[in-house]
């Protein structure tokens, strides 16, 4: 695992030898990792590879082993206490469907010190949500847009988002993320988001966790994701054994072409053998999520 | 104390279809069939019973109709309790309220306090809403039956304040003596949802039958003998009947019905309290926070989705 994350500030999440079973299974295998504050995080992996475990730890929703800290409590013992700084969405129909939009925010106002129902109605301004529907009778988009707009009406440190947009066509999607982009995030706020919709929250993402099996495999700032990792295309068959005996951690076959994924080799060095560039997040987690490296390679 | 008033107000948001529809429309239901015998002339009083006075005719009608209301009180609150306590799973809105600065024990809390205090005050006043659809029917009565005397204003009055302390007394005790109750259903309904329905009486049943069974009846049959005889049906049995009794002594309640003097609601009151065993109510509540508070930990601690 890789954790360039060298800074100063205190962590807003941090995670000592995290570990989850069910059963004889163990699910996270000791994780360590800190997030700090004002970052956006992607946390990517297979499904049952552990992010909404992982998640679930974070947000005190169920016990572990090992430590965790978020804003410096211990989550699954002050879970309540946590929530006035902490806000997420793990599941866009978890909204109380027998509620009205209006009843809602009326309970929220009451419930919730940090919500503030000016914003969540300015939030809501422009779409096509209106305060005297009943959620039930919402489309999914539009449950979707009002979920978002509770949690950003709320002034939280922390935002986590466990697949915020499953299910949702790619506008509502798009519209999601550049709301939670322009709108919400803030120097002081932090935000954690697993998805399986990589690419589209790839230009958002200022760190990368990728989990498989329980075990961090990669976590890592964006901008040292460009400067390790290069893809190399090879055009020329008669480059690819020369390509390989540098080493790439990943090599398939596209349209013809020889794709491969180097860890730290020199870019210069590679662009003898073909065009070279950084990998997309996607491709990236295609070739670090293989159980067996040579399983990809040509 | 905003954020607690604020759960128990969604919980009457969730379960105002018992509570405030139900109860509305059984009471234009019941508004409107005694309308139509009166106007129908469908009104007979058997000879054997006797042409009570207005004021009998209107205190008999509400104190039997507060003996309705608080069945259906006690039903209600029944499927309250074994949907409310596991309504979040059910509704797939666990992770939004558990989104929420409010502990798992508060959420829990909130619904206990709304079956024990809201939910039976919205019943009462219906209940006192009955009382002036009862007054109405006894003014129209005493045009249609001509033997009754027409009660003045503090006869009405002094009646309806009667039964109205008698009915508040009794269905406040009763939530408290009945918590225990309503705590084990929402607890078994935190754990099996609706199987709490059947469970919360099954789980009692197969308790005294396994006392019967095996303390009681089989060292009997095998020739020893461990704790003698006992009550008829066993301790368990015993318990929980003397634990399900509720209410003043039945001669007390047949006389103020059949007789021809006022409801004496003191009387009634004193006969409640002193038949009541108060170390036995007072056990029952700490019971019941024991009970909500172990669902809340489940809650807490399994129940993530």
């Amino acid at each position: 695992m890789v954790n360039e994350n060298a800074t100063l500030a205190v962590p807003v999440v941090s995670a000592r030898g995290l570990r989850k079973r069910f059963g004889r299974t163990e699910v996270l295998r000791g994780l360590d990792f800190d997030i700090p504050p004002g970052r956006i995080y992607g946390l990517i992996g297979h499904n049952g590879a552990g992010k909404t475990t992982t998640l679930n730890a974070i947000l005190g929703l169920s016990s572990y082993e090992g430590t965790v800290r978020v804003l410096g409590e211990d989550p699954f013992q002050k879970r309540a206490k946590l929530m006035e700084n902490v806000a997420f969405i793990s599941d866009v129909a978890s909204l109380p469907r027998f509620l009205r939009v209006r009843e809602l925010f009326a309970l929220l106002t009451n419930i919730h010190p940090s919500f503030s129902q000016e914003k969540a109605r300015s939030f809501l301004e422009g779409t096509d949500v209106k305060m005297e529907q009943r959620i039930k009778n919402l489309s999914k988009g539009m449950i979707a847009q009002l979920h978002l707009a509770v949690v950003m009406a709320i002034d939280a440190r922390l935002l986590v988002l466990d697949e915020p947009t499953l299910g949702l066509d790619i506008t509502y999607r798009k519209r999601f993320y550049r709301r939670l982009l322009e709108d919400y995030m803030t120097e002081e706020r932090t935000l954690l988001i697993t998805t399986h919709q990589v690419d589209e929250i790839e230009f958002m993402l200022s760190d990368i966790m990728f989990i498989r099996d329980g075990a961090l495999v990669l976590h890592m700032q964006m901008e040292t994701v460009s400067s390790k990792f290069t893809q190399l295309v090879i055009a020329d068959p008669a480059n690819v054994a020369s390509a390989r005996a540098l080493k790439p951690i990943f090599a398939e076959t596209r349209f013809g072409q020889t794709v491969m994924i180097f860890d730290g080799v020199d870019r210069d060095a590679l662009a003898a053998f073909g065009a070279v560039s950084t990998p997309t997040l996607s491709d990236l987690f295609v070739a670090l999520m293989q159980r067996d490296p040579g399983v990809g390679a040509v | 104390m905003k954020a607690l008033a604020a759960l128990i107000h969604r919980e009457l948001l969730e379960h105002k279809g018992a509570f405030l529809y139900a109860p509305a429309v059984l009471l234009g239901l019941f508004t409107l069939t005694l309308a139509s015998a009166f106007a129908f002339n469908k009104v007979k009083v058997p000879i054997e019973v006797g042409m009570p006075t207005a004021v009998k005719f209107y205190e008999m009608a509400f104190l039997g109709m507060a003996g309705l209301w608080f069945v259906y009180l006690m039903i209600a609150l029944f499927f309250y309790f074994a949907d409310a306590f596991n309504a979040d799973r059910r509704n797939n809105a666990m992770l939004f309220w558990k989104s929420m600065p409010v502990s798992d024990f508060g959420i829990l809390s909130s619904k206990m306090l709304s079956g024990m205090t809201l939910f039976p005050a919205i019943i009462f006043f219906m209940l006192l809403v009955t009382g002036l659809v009862l007054y109405g029917m006894t003014g129209v009565a005493t045009v249609a039956l001509p033997r009754l005397v027409v009660p003045t204003v503090p006869e009405i009055l002094s009646s309806s304040v009667q039964v109205v302390s008698v009915a508040l007394v009794y269905f406040a005790v009763a939530m408290l003596w009945y918590a225990p109750f309503f705590a084990w259903v929402g607890m078994l309904s935190t754990l099996v949802g609706r199987w709490s329905i059947p469970l919360a009486f099954l789980i009692p049943g197969l308790a005294v039958l396994g006392e019967n069974l095996f303390v009681r009846g089989l060292p009997e049959i095998i020739g020893g003998f461990l704790f003698g005889g006992g009550p008829q049906g066993g301790y368990i049995a015993d318990y929980l009947g003397r634990r399900f009794h509720f209410g003043p002594e039945q001669n007390l309640m047949r006389d103020a019905f059949l007789s021809d003097t006022p409801v004496n609601a003191m009387v009634l009151i004193e006969n409640l309290f002193s038949g009541l065993d108060w170390v036995q109510l007072a056990g029952g509540l700490i019971v019941a926070a024991l009970m909500v508070f172990a669902a809340s930990e489940y809650r807490r601690r399994v129940v993530a989705t």
